[in-house]
Formats: C-alpha cells, sequence, structure tokens
C-alpha cells in the first residue's frame, strides 16, 4: 500500500516543471487517478506513457484548458467530476503564469495581460475550489495552492505575478478559515527557487544550476496529500526548508 | 453518465413503467412578471435569500418566509436528499454541410448503448423536414453527429450518434455548449448560474433547480444542527420539448439515475428510525420511489432509468416532505405534487403565491411541503 492509493488528485499546470514532477511523485505513489491540467497540447504524450509506467492502474485524463477563462475551468470540473466519480482527495492549484516576459514594471504592465495573470493565478484556483469542493466536503480532502517568496514581499519587476501570488496567499488563508470546521484541509506551499521554464523566464540573468530541481521538492506535496499531512491545515510551508518542524501542531 | 465507482452495474434498465391515466391537478394562469427572469444574485438577492412558501401536508396551512430561514422548519434527524447532478451545457448548434440551416440541438437523455435522445429544433423553423434520419449535424471540426430515428414516446426528440464518447464527447460539449434557456430570461446567463452549489458529475439537460437556493454557508449550519444529508443522481432531462401539444400531455420523460450505498443506507436509516425524509427537488421523489417501487419499499443501491408517473393517486412510500420550485400549469412536477397535498390544497396555495407575487421558474423562489 503506497501513499496515495485509492486517491484521485487534479493537478494544474501538470506538462511541465513543478506540475509534471508532482504528476510523476503522485504516480509513485500509486494515486488512483489524476486529471491533468494544462494549456498546450505537445509534451503530453511523453508524460502519459511515463505515468503509465509508473502506475499503470492510474487513470489519467489529460485535460487541455485556459485557466484565465471561466468556461475552461467550468470543463476542467466536469471532466474532473466526471473521471473520479464525484469523489475527488487533492486539488494542487499549481499553473500559473508571469505574464509577458521580460516582466514590465507596473509602471509600464499593460491592464489586459494584469488582468489575464490574476484571472490565471488567482481567480482559477478560486473557481476550482468552489466548483470542486462538492466532491471533497463529505469524505475530506487536501487542497494545496502554489505560492511564492514573490507572494510575501513585493519586489520592483515582478509585476503582476507577485501581486496575484500575494492574492493566492489571502484565498488560501480564507479558504483555510471558511472550511475550518470540514474535513477538507487547505495549505499553502512556497516551494524556493526552482530551475523551471518559468523562473529561467522571469530571470534569465540569473544562474538557474543554482536553483532546485523540481523533482526535489516533491516530497511536501506527497505529504499533504496523504494520510500522514490529516492534521496540517490553514499553513504556509517552505518546500525547500526543514518544514517537517515548521508545522504547527494543530 | 459513467457508472460511479461501487455501484451495481447497469441491469435490466429502462423497464417500462406503464404511465397512470393523466389526472389534471389544477389549472391556473401564471401572469408573465412573475417569471423570474434573473438569478436572485442579479437581482441583488443573496442566492439563498429566495422566497419560502412552506406549506404544511396536514393542515395546509401556508408561512410565508425567507429560503435561509430553512433551518426553523427542520429538526436534528431530518434527512434531505439532494440531486446531485451536474448541468450540462445541453444546448448545440449544428450546422448541414452545403444546406443553409443550422439545428439546435437539446440534449436530453444519454441511453445505455451510448447514443443519445435529443431535441432537435431547426432554423428557420420552417425548415423542419431537414431532420430526416441520416442527417449529419456538425458542431466542430472533428464533432458531429449523425440522426438516427424518432424516439417512438416522444416524437419530438430524435435518436443521435455523436462521433465521441467519455471524456471526448464531455470536453467537446463543454468547448461548444450553451445552458437550455427559455424566453423567459432577461440575458443568456452563463452555465455557472445552472450549478447547484454542491454539484457532481455533469448529465443533466436542465438544472434540478430546487436546490439552487443552497449556499455552502446554509449547508454547512444545517450540519451543524445535526440535520442530515444524503446525495442521490437523477440526470434531470428536458422539461419542455417546444411544443405546447406536446408538454400538455406531459409524458413522462425517462430518467437515468443512481444511488450509492452510501446514500440508500442513509435513508434506509431514516426511515427505519421514523426520521423525515426531505427530497430537495421532484427528481428525488422520482429516483426514491422508484427504487422503492421496484424492491418492495425499500431503498437499495442502483443505477437504473425511470418512467414512473407520480401522480394524486400515487401512495409515496419513501419521502415525507419536499422542497421544490414553483411550476408551470402544464408541468408534470405539478401532478406529482398532488401526492403530497389534495389538489384543492395545490390550487388554493398557487393562488396565494400568485397574490403575494412569488417568482417562478429556475432563479425563482420556493415551496417547501412538509
Amino acid at each position: 500500500m503506497k501513499l496515495l492509493s485509492d486517491r484521485f488528485a487534479l493537478i494544474t499546470g501538470a506538462s511541465q516543471g513543478l506540475g509534471r514532477e508532482l504528476a510523476l511523485a503522485y504516480a509513485s505513489e500509486d494515486v488512483r487517478g489524476l486529471a491533468l491540467v494544462a494549456r498546450g497540447k505537445e509534451p503530453w504524450q511523453k508524460l502519459k506513457s511515463e505515468i503509465d509506467k509508473i502506475a499503470p492502474a492510474t487513470n489519467v485524463v489529460i485535460i487541455q484548458a485556459d485557466l484565465g477563462s471561466i468556461t475552461d475551468i467550468e470543463r476542467v470540473a466536469a471532466i474532473t467530476l466526471e473521471a473520479c466519480g464525484g469523489r475527488l482527495d487533492i486539488l494542487v492549484n499549481n499553473a500559473s503564469t508571469l505574464g509577458p516576459v521580460p516582466m514590465p514594471y507596473l509602471l509600464d504592465y499593460p491592464v489586459d495581460d494584469f488582468q489575464q495573470v490574476l484571472n490565471v493565478n488567482l481567480v482559477a484556483p478560486f473557481l476550482l475550489i468552489q466548483n470542486l469542493l462538492a466532491a471533497m466536503i463529505d469524505h475530506g480532502g487536501s487542497i494545496i495552492n502554489v505560492s511564492s517568496d514573490a507572494g510575501r514581499v513585493g519586489y520592483p519587476g515582478w509585476g503582476a505575478y507577485g501581486i496575484s501570488k500575494f492574492g493566492l496567499e489571502g484565498l488560501s488563508q480564507t479558504w483555510a478559515a471558511e472550511l475550518a470546521e470540514t474535513p477538507v484541509r487547505v495549505n499553502w506551499v512556497d516551494p524556493g527557487n526552482m530551475n523551471t521554464a518559468m523562473h529561467r523566464d522571469a530571470e534569465p540573468n540569473e544562474d538557474p544550476t543554482a536553483w532546485a530541481d523540481p523533482a526535489a521538492v516533491t516530497d511536501i506535496f506527497v505529504f499533504l496529500a496523504s494520510e500522514a499531512g490529516r492534521h496540517v491545515r490553514g499553513q504556509r510551508l517552505e518546500a525547500q526548508s526543514n518544514w517537517r518542524n515548521a508545522i504547527t501542531k494543530g | 453518465m459513467l457508472l460511479p465507482p461501487g455501484l451495481p452495474s447497469i441491469k435490466n434498465i429502462r423497464k417500462t413503467v406503464k404511465p397512470k391515466s393523466v389526472n389534471r391537478t389544477t389549472a391556473f394562469h401564471l401572469p408573465s412578471e412573475l417569471n423570474a427572469d434573473r438569478p436572485p444574485e442579479r437581482r441583488g438577492l443573496a442566492r439563498d435569500r429566495v422566497r419560502l412558501l412552506v406549506l404544511d401536508r396536514n393542515t395546509g396551512q401556508v408561512t410565508h418566509t425567507r429560503f435561509d430561514r430553512i433551518t426553523e422548519f427542520l429538526d436534528p434527524g431530518d434527512l434531505l436528499v439532494f440531486n446531485s447532478s451536474r448541468t450540462l451545457p445541453a444546448t448545440l448548434v449544428g450546422t448541414v454541410r452545403h444546406l443553409p440551416w443550422a439545428v439546435e440541438v437539446r440534449l436530453a437523455e444519454l441511453l445505455p448503448d451510448g447514443t443519445w435522445l435529443g431535441l432537435l429544433v431547426p432554423s428557420p423553423q420552417k425548415a423542419e423536414n431537414v431532420v430526416t434520419k441520416g442527417l449529419i449535424l456538425e458542431f466542430a471540426q472533428d464533432f458531429r453527429c449523425e440522426v438516427l430515428e424518432r424516439d417512438q414516446r416522444i416524437p419530438r426528440l430524435w435518436k443521435l450518434r455523436f462521433s465521441k464518447s467519455g471524456t471526448e464527447f464531455l470536453d467537446s460539449v463543454y468547448r461548444i455548449g450553451q445552458p437550455v434557456r427559455y424566453r423567459y430570461l432577461s440575458a443568456p446567463w452563463r452555465l455557472s448560474y445552472y450549478q447547484n452549489v454542491y454539484a457532481l458529475q455533469p448529465g443533466a439537460a436542465e438544472m434540478p433547480s430546487a436546490g439552487r437556493a443552497f449556499t455552502w454557508r446554509l449547508l454547512l449550519q444545517l450540519r451543524s444542527r445535526g440535520v442530515e444529508s444524503a446525495s442521490i443522481t437523477l440526470h434531470a432531462g428536458l422539461s419542455s420539448y417546444l411544443d405546447g401539444e406536446l408538454d400538455r400531455q406531459h409524458l413522462a420523460a425517462e430518467e437515468e439515475y443512481w444511488i450509492s450505498e452510501e446514500a440508500a443506507a442513509k435513508i434506509r436509516g431514516a426511515k427505519n428510525s421514523g426520521r423525515r425524509i426531505v427530497g430537495v427537488g421532484t427528481t428525488v421523489v422520482r429516483a426514491l420511489e422508484s427504487i422503492a417501487a421496484e424492491s418492495g419499499g425499500e431503498v437499495r443501491a442502483c443505477h437504473q432509468y425511470t418512467q414512473l408517473r407520480i401522480t394524486a393517486d400515487y401512495r409515496l412510500q419513501i419521502v415525507n416532505g419536499l422542497l421544490t420550485g414553483l411550476h408551470e400549469p402544464e408541468a408534470s412536477h405539478l401532478d406529482l405534487l398532488a401526492a403530497f397535498v389534495p389538489p384543492p390544497t395545490i390550487y388554493a396555495t398557487y393562488s396565494e403565491a400568485i397574490q403575494q407575487r412569488y417568482l417562478w421558474h429556475e432563479f425563482g423562489d420556493l415551496n417547501l411541503i412538509l
């Protein structure tokens, strides 16, 4: 019996970077099913065959969607609810967009891009939780939102991305408070610096080899999704710190 | 649509239940200004603050209140049974190659062989004879359907075979479909307005709207007061075939439903200990009474189709109370109410609701019969 046997997970932003590694990590723990959402069409086949190799019994549903669109979110929710049979255990709001790169100063930020970033990084997690709560509230579930250090500190040049993560931190706290009396747990994780395409786009002048491999930060996401994490709720954790010690005992 | 895990497989579904004779319950005129033409949230009301008319089954006494005060009428131990079917964007517009017509398809029901029954509405309407067996309707580059044959019972419905099934079918329907909407609406409200907060698997042609006013806040409040809940799934069909004559006959559509072992156990538990079972919506009454009628008064886990018609002479075996919307003069739901209260009481109650300016339809006010 592995850590996530019998559990069904939805992961957004799953075709690359951290989301892809989370899909593989959950597959390694024998998750019952995976609904994987991403915008692009291309890299899916390879990921799917990797998952099939690791966990042949896992039901994998791939959903191509633009999380900036409300109708696409409806579609993601409907397909997920159908695939999981009305019982979802894990929701990882991982997808995010940087917006235009190089990231303009707020002084110069085009409003349409600003709104698009907020839609994908903030409104989409709000709507996915709202739409999928019914599938978690009776049996319990784990919601994990992927935040960022840029959601704590207003760095110049991090534009709408940082602001959307500030919003996500507040969203997570409020959801956690509203769901405090239910078996649904909400936590949020700052994964720290990772060597992903998105981070390389954000800071093209930095040395990406100094950053963590996203595959190395998945343990906290497995923990929070599993029975072991059942007492952890309403907490902000940092994946690259000694997070096991940081957990407040409830 | 697909079978949820842990349920028995489909066996002997589509049993034919002979409709009972049509018994006109009431007749009334609904003034057009009492059509709720927008969701309460878009007329300045919280979702759970629509009006609630509470009707006492025994005395016929009527109480006017607000929906979020439903807590005052439910006791700890009462069991609310919800229909968790999620509304599909069931209206698809197809084109016919080389012809200047569009045909609107309203999905009504998924059949066990994977085909659908759908209402076909050609545009312009005079092009009605364009709909024939063998017609191909195209919705998107890789998504089309073939028109098979006309339905025997409800001649406005046709059997359709789509080019996709399962997840791919859902994906395409959600990409292009719109919710089924009626003329009294003030704007084409988007699909999310047609979902109950507790909705799960997609499959309803129209929203099971009796539960629309529930908010999570209210559901959690009821839970903490000890009011219990269970969910079943009945994929509601179309409420109108856009044909006055056909709608007046109110043929009971055939609808697919599931009851999980967990829900069946809760319902049996309430029944055996004499606690009240309140159906949220006529679909729930239909599902619970259907399975009870088939299994000697006992509710058990199942996945079946029902054609059961519930009218004044029907003796309810499971459900004690009903939360429902206000129904149109022709609606077959109105006949179903007569199984709870005598027709003259329904008539008096509806007259009062009209006098008190209650709002009708999916975005309107509600009626609790206890």
